[in-house]
């Protein structure tokens, strides 16, 4: 077994109860954690799905696996949306693939900058649409 | 409530990890992240300078051991409380960070 995923099974694991209430984990690229179960302790999979093939295909084999672990709420993000197109093919793959997009962040030079710089978004550009976006998940996730 | 956000490298899941992190602690949440990725972005995103992002939990928290039931396990030798409060850095708005740290891929599997 791979030392650094279990560790990541056992905080997420164990977590409930610590002195933190919410943890969230920003998982490794691409799908090799989920063959491996790291995300099984997950309450919530966010499966983040930008507007072109490749993303797509990759964040609804990410809502499968997670689905296959027994997550219970596995649930799509849109991310850099250009345009109502781009926001329509994401919605039309989500309901085909029986996956509930909970929000839409549009793509936002304000996250450019910010990785640019090595600073958080949040301090770059609070009040972007991307910031704005992203604080209306955040209210969907606490309802 | 533990929320794992996964993508394809580049989707924007980091910038959104640091982002959903900071305003649930603003809205008063007790809030831990935790950088699973092999190549490490978080701390930065959380806005975080490079000489406060923390080092990455030992590997040796975890031990090998058999139930009573006879399953072998590896489990934490602490509890998760204890290494974040241990391995991890307050990040703005009271985020703790805990970083895991590189995977060697080859023959680690």
């Amino acid at each position: 077994m791979c030392r650094a995923h279990a560790t990541v099974r056992g905080l997420l694991g164990e977590i409930v109860g610590g002195a933190q209430d919410v943890a969230f984990a920003d998982m490794e690229a691409g799908l090799e954690n989920f063959s491996r179960g790291t995300p099984r302790h997950a309450d919530v999979v966010l499966t983040v799905l930008e507007p072109y093939y490749r993303s797509l295909e990759t964040g609804a084999r990410v809502a499968d696996l997670a689905r296959e672990l027994g997550v219970k709420r596995v649930l799509a993000v849109a991310n850099k949306v250009r345009s109502p197109a781009d926001a329509q093919a994401i919605g039309s793959f989500c309901k085909s693939r029986g996956l509930d997009l909970l929000g839409t962040v549009p793509h936002d030079d304000a996250i450019l900058e910010a990785d640019r710089e090595g600073r958080a978004l949040l301090d770059c550009a609070p009040s972007s649409p991307a910031v704005r976006a992203i604080e209306q998940i955040a209210d969907r996730l606490l309802a | 409530m533990k929320i794992a956000i996964a993508g394809k490298g580049g989707s924007g899941k980091t910038t959104l990890t640091a982002t959903l992190a900071r305003l649930f602690a603003r809205r008063g949440r007790n809030v831990l992240a935790v950088d699973a990725d092999s190549n490490p972005n978080l701390g930065a995103s959380l806005g975080l300078a490079p000489e406060a992002i923390p080092a990455p939990v030992p590997r040796d928290l975890l031990q090998d051991r058999v139930t009573d039931d006879g399953r072998k396990i590896t489990a934490l030798s602490i509890s998760a409380a204890e290494v974040a409060a241990r391995y991890g850095a307050q990040a703005p708005d009271g985020v703790r960070l805990l970083v895991m740290g590189r995977v060697a891929h080859a023959g680690a599997g």
